[in-house]
């Protein structure tokens, strides 16, 4: 066995990493468990004590049994080790297990490498702006690490820490790259996932879900957090027409309406987009007033989509379901942004209902509610005609209903306590009670959850659909005209329908509950309201532009290009990419020209020159000090100046070298020279002159 | 095995023909595009292979952000292709001095990098195949001074073949180098070899003869005695006589112009003799002594000092060899 001399790994390169290591793992804690945190910590105090020669690095058997420890616990919090959070656990128990282990310099590189992707896995829990700046700053630290490794430490300044050459020289190169990236990130091209891979485990499913039950929207609006954007190829339709229909509820079991097995129905249960025609899609006949939007969807974690009734899909992999929701063919993990035609006034499912579509959407449990079903027998009796009898409920709920975020808590017979009692409720308590009611006479009738309204922003000409405008509403089957969609929640507060949540709401204590602090609450304030559009406009902007670029991307590289393809992108990426790197071509070679010239020697010639743009040129072959003297003369007024700059210049020339301690000296100096005016009239020493 | 030899050789004598024709010697080099060469390190390959990673974690994630980052870090390494190579291009290259060695021993060599403007250089590697390579910076100066310990192979002009200049600054993704040729003149004295001084004919004594004190031979004198002075050189009998302690003095009768003559070590090749004509010079020339130099053909008349000893030892570099390189 050999003894190869120790590798040192660069003073400035380890501060840098460890650096790196502490900014670049901060922000995984929230989602690491804690035991890994602790182990982070524990490695980077240990080799900061190893740094300081206090401590050395752990033997072979101390680092088996923290491998076997590391393993042990991943395998105990995870199970199998798939899925995104086990992969960053994994990344960091081995990004905190090689600070252990600095023996050569591939093991300083490993860092860094794992550096990197630690720090970029964090834009799979966060894609906002601010995160994404912080991983910036993140890969800066990594390069930084990584060239402090490969600098000669004494050629570069010193500061009281760390030395801060590395930092200026990463700095400078990530600078350097971006344009670069834009034009790479512009064309190149993105393809399908080359296999599926396993999403978050246990992120929370924001949003509408799929059941409903009093009390889960007075939840939703807690919330400001965006659901979706939209932006509509002509003038946006008015807002009561905007009805976001996510899911069709047709099931009751007293207590939650849920989705009903689609039973009865001839044909394919979803019409995907681009597939052949020809099955019941020519239920919905086109209309001359379509309207195509797009749509950009937060991550639900779920298949269904919003869309306004009725709509055709227009994106691949959207389909059109047998409800007249659309639905996506995988569940909704990123940011996911679709086209749609919407075709209003158009009527659905004309003909008569297949006798199992009626049984499912008039069926109630009959256990429950025992006074609405009495009731609703009742008026049936009295008003043949099914719209006068929805009229006249609605009549009631206008009457004597009152709409709130607050309403009572409700028993067993939750839609009798409702109507024939508490008489206040939110939404999803009319939409309900309306579809009991409208079932117990006989008439199908099913609950329809989504979002309602949306805040428009004018300038931007997009709307934007926030948690708190969940909403539920109802839908009945009437002869002749299909399914219409009806609000009973319209006819308690039509201002909730004409203005929207926030208006409606603003004062009860329930709204916004959850973001206490949100710009939401101070709409009437209005720069405040101003700059909390123009946060969300520049959300928006980084979600079309950057988050959801592969959508775009075809239509923009089309119009730039003329066409896409191989040859053209390669073409772009060479011309482009030359144009990008120029300003790195042109600086490296300016500096190579560089000045010749000693920073001292380029202070005395600007010195010089000022004195001789003031008339006063110096001689050939004149020194410094017959000069200053002959200066001093002319311009009195600035004797002290001339001669306390020349006596500097005379001693660094001849004293040697510029070293650190003179560097501020010349700084100082420099910023002298810069106020300094030779014959300049002084309006307060002229008049006393 | 042989097939992949004989590649290798291939390559190699493409690669000096590439060298010879790109880098000539020359008294200074400035490295430039046709001088310099660039290429990945295993660090950069290992890059490679991280970019490689995230762009698959780009795309099976269909995150933009990733593909942002992994098209930045992309971006970085063709920067740092830039960066790598203007650490180099522009420096010129040249040999100030080469120290004169004995074969066998190192040449001191000083390379001086000299630059047009005061650009910011760091980790510059120079080395000698065989040597200790050195690293320089080069921070606000017109040149840098570097010393190099060639060893020196053969007696003769030194020739420690092409200086290797690189470097993998900043980011040591890539490593950007030269082989130059900068032409220098040192000179490899014979490796000194101890040698017995072979017996000289004693010349009569006259011209260039010196009684050398402290000898044992002849008896010169009486002197009077101080301490230190062997006790069998004191005269007993005088001491007898009781005319005081006494010692006697002798010289030695020795021919101080000793010639280095090539036919003092009959029977031995070239290099044997002038390895061994080399070690005795340095003796003669530590005792201060006059002596001269007769190889076939070249005759120096016998003197003494720094110049001298230079002026024998060159000829008995060069004895034999073509001039100058």
């Amino acid at each position: 066995m050999t003894i190869q001399p120790a590798w040192q790994i660069p003073r400035s390169g380890l501060l840098w990493l460890l650096i790196a290591f502490v900014g670049v793992v901060i922000p995984h804690v929230g989602h690491l468990p804690p035991w890994i945190t602790a182990g982070a910590i524990v490695a980077i105090g240990w080799r900061i004590q190893v740094y300081r020669g206090c401590w050395g690095f752990p033997g072979i058997w101390i680092k088996v049994a923290l491998l076997a420890l590391c393993i042990g616990g991943l395998l105990l919090s995870y199970g199998l080790l798939v899925g995104l959070e086990p992969m960053v656990a994994l990344l960091v128990s081995g990004y905190s297990l090689k600070l252990l282990e600095m023996h050569r310099p591939r093991d300083a590189l490993v860092l860094v490498y794992l550096g990197y992707f630690v720090a970029i896995t964090l834009c799979l829990f966060d894609q906002s702006i601010a995160v994404t700046s912080y991983i910036l700053v993140g890969l800066l630290l990594v390069t930084a690490g990584l060239a402090g490794l490969h600098q000669t430490a004494e050629t570069t300044k010193h500061s009281a820490f760390v030395e801060l050459g590395s930092l200026k020289t990463a700095a400078a190169i990530l600078l350097q790259a971006i344009p670069l990236m834009l034009v790479l990130f512009l064309v190149m091209p993105r393809f399908a996932p080359l296999w599926s891979v396993p999403s978050q485990r246990d992120s929370a499913t924001t949003g509408v879900s799929d059941s409903m039950s009093p009390g889960d929207f007075t939840r939703l609006g807690r919330s400001a957090a965006t659901a979706f954007r939209v932006t509509f190829a002509g003038p946006m339709p008015p807002k009561r027409q905007l009805y976001w229909r996510g899911l069709v509820l047709s099931d009751f079991d007293g207590r939650a309406w849920r989705q009903a097995v689609p039973w009865g129905y001839a044909g394919n249960l979803v019409q995907w987009y681009g597939q052949p025609d020809g099955s019941w899609r020519g239920d919905i006949p086109r209309s001359a007033a379509s309207l195509d939007y797009s749509v950009i969807l937060e991550p639900t974690q779920n298949q269904w989509l919003y869309a306004l009734t009725p709509s055709q899909p227009l994106t691949e992999g959207v389909g059109l379901a047998r409800d007249h929701s659309l639905v996506n063919r995988v569940p909704v993990t990123g940011k996911r942004e679709y086209r749609a035609r919407f075709m209003p006034d158009s009527p659905r499912d004309l003909d008569a209902l297949p006798s199992i579509r009626h049984f499912v959407e008039t069926r109630l449990p009959p256990e429950f509610n025992p006074e609405t079903r009495r009731l609703a027998a009742e008026w049936r009796a009295e008003e043949p005609d099914n719209e006068a009898l929805m009229r006249r409920l609605m009549a009631l709920f206008r009457r004597e209903f009152t709409y709130t975020l607050e309403p009572p808590a409700l028993g067993r017979h939750s839609v009798d306590e409702f109507l024939w009692q508490s008489k206040r409720g939110f939404c999803e308590h009319f939409a309900s009670s309306f579809v009991f009611f409208m079932r117990a006479a006989g008439i199908p009738a099913r609950v329809v959850v989504g979002y309602q309204g949306g805040e428009y922003n004018p300038e931007q000409d997009y709307l934007t659909v926030r948690q708190y405008d969940a909403h539920a509403w109802a839908e009945v089957w009437l002869e002749g005209q299909g399914w219409v969609e009806f609000d009973p929640t319209a006819a308690v507060a039509p201002e909730r329908i004409e203005f929207g949540m926030a208006e409606t709401l603003a004062g009860e204590e329930e709204f916004l509950a959850d973001n206490p602090f949100s710009l939401h609450r101070f709409r009437d304030i209005p720069w405040l309201n101003r700059l909390r559009l123009q946060l969300d406009y520049l959300d928006y902007l980084w979600t079309r532009w950057v988050l959801r670029y592969d959508g775009v991307q075809e239509g923009l590289l089309s119009r730039m290009l003329g066409a896409v393809d191989p040859v053209r992108i390669g073409l772009f990426i060479l011309i482009a990419g030359f144009l990008a790197l120029l300003p790195v071509l042109l600086l490296l070679w300016w500096r190579r020209a560089g000045n010749p010239r000693s920073p001292l020697e380029q202070l005395y010639l600007e010195f010089c020159r000022k004195l001789e743009k003031a008339g006063l040129g110096r001689n050939t072959g004149e020194g410094p000090r017959d000069f200053a003297a002959r200066a001093s003369a002319r311009f009195p007024a600035d004797r002290e100046q001339i001669e306390n700059f020349s006596r500097f210049f005379e001693r660094v020339r001849y004293a040697g070298s510029v070293d650190n301690l003179e560097e501020d000296r010349l700084r100082q100096q420099r910023r002298r020279l810069k106020r300094f005016r030779p014959g300049a009239v002084r309006l307060l020493t002229s008049k006393s002159a | 095995m042989a097939a992949g030899s004989g590649w290798r050789r291939r390559w190699q004598q493409f690669y000096e023909g590439l060298l010879e024709r790109r880098l000539p010697g020359q008294k200074t080099v400035r490295l430039d595009s046709r001088k310099l060469f660039i290429f990945p390190t295993v660090a950069g390959f290992a890059f490679g292979l991280v970019l490689l990673l995230l762009w698959l974690l780009a795309i099976n994630y269909q995150n933009n952000l990733i593909f942002a980052f992994t098209f930045l870090l992309s971006s970085v390494f063709v920067v740092t292709i830039l960066h790598t190579f203007a650490n180099l291009s522009g420096v010129e290259v040249s040999v100030l001095d080469a120290q004169p060695a004995f074969a066998g021993d190192r040449a001191q060599v000083t390379v001086r990098l000299a630059q047009q403007g005061r650009r910011f250089r760091d980790s510059i590697r120079l080395y000698y195949p065989g040597a200790r390579p050195v690293m320089v910076a080069m921070a606000d100066t017109l040149t840098a001074d570097v010393r190099l310990y060639v060893p020196a192979r053969r007696r003769g002009w030194l020739d420690p073949g092409r200086l290797v200049i690189d470097s993998t600054y900043p980011l040591g993704l890539l490593r950007v180098w030269t082989h130059v040729k900068p032409t220098l003149q040192g000179l490899v004295y014979p490796k000194p070899l101890a040698a017995s001084p072979p017996q000289q004919s004693r010349p009569a004594l006259g011209e260039g003869v010196l009684e050398v004190a402290g000898g044992s031979d002849d008896f010169s004198g009486l002197g009077s005695y101080r301490p230190g002075e062997s006790l069998r050189h004191i005269a007993w009998k005088q001491y007898a006589r009781g005319q005081g302690m006494l010692t006697k003095h002798y010289t030695d009768a020795v021919d101080n112009r000793v010639w280095l003559d090539w036919d003092a070590f009959p029977g031995m090749d070239r290099e044997a003799r002038l390895s061994r004509l080399c070690g005795w010079l340095l003796v003669l020339s530590r005792n201060d002594t006059s002596y001269g130099l007769k190889l076939p053909g070249i005759q120096v008349q016998p003197s003494r000092g720094e110049g001298h000893r230079d002026r024998i030892l060159r000829h008995l570099a060069l004895f034999e060899l073509t001039p100058a390189p």
